[in-house]
């Protein structure tokens, strides 16, 4: 019998060393912890649909090394922190010095802070579902974090800018930490580019931890290239009457992967997640997404939509769990798939878990076509074929597009979308 | 202007329609009245280019040019427009949106500029003005949660918008109680031109009580059986479709 394959050692070594000493020592002792990790197969439930798609060979490990010039061209309306290759890189980026805000990089924290935020790394993520995230944590060589003190509140969205630059192939481990006060408020906008032709490994961890009353808007737009593959993980934690909000729009590639957990934790905590997914060519997009209710009286309210054309795969699995104590929960899943092509593939899941006798939980998933009455109407009324179907497509995600709360972010989403119907629709 | 010969045509491998000949001049009304499952829906659609239906045999042109060799899209840009029986929602793509994008379709085609939003905004609030339609609808979904009523004045907005040679409208007096159809049947006189035909297919006559036909057709196993005047519409309403010697097991109403 042929043995189970394992993460390669070549990943358990991270190159840059200049990090603060108690991350030094959190990396190392997640690496030793890592020495023969299985890597998922088909046979890994939650990697079921996507391990064939998972390619890491040896030349993938090395660290991509970092080019200074990164993102610096990009506007963004907001403050904007930008990465390369995993490492921050301060001439790039643009935020003031506010009363009740911490922007730092890792590597500029001090003795103190390094040792408070080894404490905390990874402790919003149930990692025996977000394997890759263990691999972040032995080999992130730098990474955000965001202190807001209780009631602070960042007055414009904060644009992570993580830019992968791959003339050889390689991987970086872009790390974000939030550490949310009471009542604090913040936008972050996490967006995931890429430059070069060599194939890429992107592993990423974002994490936050709400105090009670926090209000965290969350924004991910993934729109690197044909050469990288990414596996991103979320993790989320929520106490009393806290609300998150997380919009999610992928776009697919030879690999890609998000992991989105939430633990509502307190009672009366809100969570809202909408995540948009479109996939063509052979591309693949695996979003998973997992909400705890732990405490009473917690919403949850999450809309997923993908759309996959000619012979690419998009997969959505939601997990609810509800646990015993958490009454009065009001969970809301809804998971809609438009299939452009009959090469094309979508798999959805629902998997709902509930301990607790007095909840409303509803769920709801339809996969299906462009409807031909639709297209036929507008058709009639001299509206091109590619147009009809265009503005079909469109209406399919058109809600989840327009709550987006950053008209910066919905515009960047707009054009890509719009290459995507260009390379999609042919002109009849 | 529309010229139908021996029209056949068949959806799913059944022959609905069974060799129609019509034709139709430029400034005329027309009617076509027949019971339940007499083809009067098939001829409709057949005409706007539904996929979903079969042309065996027979020939349309519209002012000399083949009209079955034609997309549904170049037929309604050359001026066909079909009023449906049953408008369909469209969440996502708002009624402003739509509407902009046709007018936009056929201005393209006639080699006209584009009509930019505002622009645009403006024309539109007039037209819902002349069926009676709060221009809150503009925003809203293409007939998404519209009244039956709402939607049938949508269609003739739209007609009133796209101005075509050709209008066909389905049936677009069901639905309608008496005030709706009033306003509809304003809308629909304000299309009547000398350089534009009007074909109504309706199962009840009193739609032309406001919509005064120059023609009437009655069809019936997919061919029409009498054609006459005005007044064929109403002594069907006085004597039922019977003394044709059609079954029609839906007269009442």
């Amino acid at each position: 019998m042929k043995s189970a394959p394992t993460l390669s050692s070549a990943f358990l070594h991270p190159a840059g060393q200049s990090l603060p000493e108690p991350l030094l020592a959190l990396r190392k002792q997640r690496a030793s912890a890592l020495v023969d990790m299985p890597l998922p197969t088909r046979k890994t439930e939650n990697w079921k649909y996507s391990s064939k798609y998972l390619k890491l060979a040896d030349d993938m490990a090395i660290s991509l090394p970092t080019e200074g010039k990164g993102g610096n061209s990009l506007a963004v309306p907001g403050y904007k922190v930008v990465f390369n290759n995993g490492v921050m890189i301060p001439e790039a980026s643009e935020y003031p010095d506010l009363d009740g805000i911490i922007i730092q990089s890792f590597s500029d924290l001090d003795e103190d802070d390094a040792k408070a935020v080894s404490l905390q790394l990874g402790s919003t993520l149930d990692h025996d579902q977000a394997q890759f995230a263990r691999v972040n944590g032995a080999r992130f060589e730098d990474g955000l974090f965001i202190r807001l003190l209780p009631g602070a509140v960042l007055d414009q969205p904060l644009f992570v800018i993580h830019e992968t630059t791959a003339d050889d192939s390689g991987s970086a481990y872009p790390r974000i930490y939030v550490e949310a006060g009471a009542n604090s408020q913040m936008t972050l906008v996490e967006e995931y580019i890429s430059s070069g032709d060599a194939s890429a490994l992107v592993n990423t961890v974002t994490e936050f931890n709400l105090a009670d009353g926090a209000n965290i808007t969350s924004i991910r737009l993934n729109m690197e290239g044909e050469n990288v593959q990414h596996i991103g993980a979320t993790g989320v934690l929520q106490q009393r009457s806290s609300r998150f909000e997380s919009h999610c729009v992928g776009f697919g590639g030879p690999l890609r992967r998000h992991d989105l957990q939430v633990r509502l934790e307190g009672e009366g905590a809100e969570t809202k997640l909408n995540g948009v997914v479109v996939t063509q060519g052979k591309q693949h997009y695996d979003n998973h997404t997992s909400i705890d209710h732990v405490a009473a009286h917690c919403n949850s309210e999450e809309t997923y939509r993908n759309i996959a054309a000619d012979q690419s795969h998009a997969i959505f699995n939601g997990r609810i769990h509800i646990h015993q104590d958490a009454q009065k929960s009001n969970a809301d899943m809804n998971n809609k798939n438009l299939l452009l092509s009959n090469g094309a593939e979508i798999d959805t899941k629902p998997e709902l878990e509930i301990y607790a006798d007095d909840v409303k939980c509803a769920h709801g998933a339809t996969i299906g076509q462009l409807d031909e009455t639709s297209v036929f109407y507008l058709v009639s009324r001299g509206i091109g074929r590619r147009q009809a179907n265009v503005l079909l497509t469109m209406a399919f995600i058109n809600e989840l597009v327009q709550q987006i709360p950053v008209e910066a972010v919905r515009e960047t989403a707009q054009a890509r979308l719009n290459d995507f119907f260009e390379q999609t629709f042919q002109e009849a | 202007m529309l010229s139908i010969k021996n029209l056949h045509a068949s959806v799913e491998g059944k022959e609905i329609l069974k060799g129609i000949n019509l034709e139709i001049k430029a400034g005329e009304v027309h009617a076509i009245m027949g019971p339940n499952g007499s083809g009067k829906s098939t001829l409709s659609q057949v005409l706007a280019g539904n996929d979903a239906f079969e042309v065996t045999s027979g020939e349309v042109t519209l002012n000399g040019d083949n009209l079955l060799d034609q997309e549904t899209e170049e037929r309604a840009r050359e001026g066909i427009f079909l009023a449906f029986q049953y408008p369909v929602e469209i969440p996502g793509v708002s009624n402003l949106q739509f509407l902009r994008t046709a007018v936009n379709a056929m201005r393209k085609h006639k080699g006209e500029e584009e009509m930019n939003a505002a622009e645009f905004m403006k024309l539109a609030k007039e037209v819902s003005k002349q069926v009676d339609l709060d221009p809150a609808f503009l925003k809203r979904g293409v007939n998404e949660g519209f009244s039956g009523g709402e939607k049938k004045r949508n269609e003739i907005m739209q007609a009133l918008l796209l101005q075509p040679k050709l209008a066909i409208l389905d049936e677009t007096d069901s639905g309608l109680d008496i005030d709706a159809l009033q306003v509809v049947s304003n809308g629909v006189n304000a299309l009547r031109a000398e350089d534009r035909a009007i074909l109504m297919v309706t199962h009840y006559q009193r739609l032309l009580n406001h919509i005064v036909p120059d023609y009437v057709h009655v069809l019936a196993g997919g061919k029409i059986v009498k054609s006459g005047g005005r007044e064929l519409a109403l002594e069907l309403e006085e004597r039922g479709y019977g003394w044709l010697g059609i079954k029609d097991e839906d007269t009442s109403n």
